[in-house]
């Protein structure tokens, strides 16, 4: 979510973004918007994970997810900054990825998670300038 | 049934959903411009 901070440079060479959850669409305003704010792209609710799927984007193993230390840091570092512990959505094994989609509809770049891992936004933001 | 993540090179699959209004978008719609996707893992 990132890249919405970048959204006039897209805007400048073309480009959109769209963003694609499988949470409930009440929990997705109630929870990322109102941490993140607006996003200047759709954001398109997935609940069947069908596209997810569709995708090639898999679940991870619980102890992947719930075993990493990274987790708990940030869980540690949340609760130390005065946030509050709330549900963590439907699924907390769904992976995701990004993915750049090339002007003629082939896949530019493919990046399906393995954990939770993100690439830069930088990165994504060099592939998309070879386009203009 | 998950498939095999999309490669560079591949045709991009299909992407048709709607929004959190319930709008639908469809990827094939925006053709002729770079698109970046990005599937979140929650929302939490």
């Amino acid at each position: 979510m990132k890249v919405r901070r970048h959204a006039d440079r897209l805007e400048r060479v073309g480009a959109t973004a769209l963003f694609v959850v499988h949470d409930e669409p009440r929990r997705v305003r109630a929870s990322l918007l109102r941490d993140i704010g607006p996003v200047p792209f759709p954001i398109l609710v997935d609940r069947q994970r069908r596209a997810y799927a569709g995708w090639g984007l898999a679940r991870a193993a619980w102890w992947r997810v719930w075993l990493d230390p990274k987790v708990w840091v940030q869980y540690a570092m949340l609760l130390s900054g005065g946030s509050r512990l709330r549900g963590t959505g439907d699924d907390t094994l769904q992976l995701g990825g990004d993915f750049v989609v090339a002007p003629d509809g082939t896949v530019a770049y493919s990046r399906p998670q393995r954990r939770d891992d993100r690439p830069p936004v930088g990165q994504l933001l060099a592939i998309i300038d070879e386009f203009v | 049934m998950t498939r095999r993540a999309p490669r560079v090179g591949d045709r991009a699959p299909r992407l048709v959903l709607p929004d959190l209004d319930g709008v639908v978008t469809a990827l094939e719609d925006l053709r002729g411009q770079p698109v970046l996707v990005s599937f979140l893992r929650h929302a939490g």
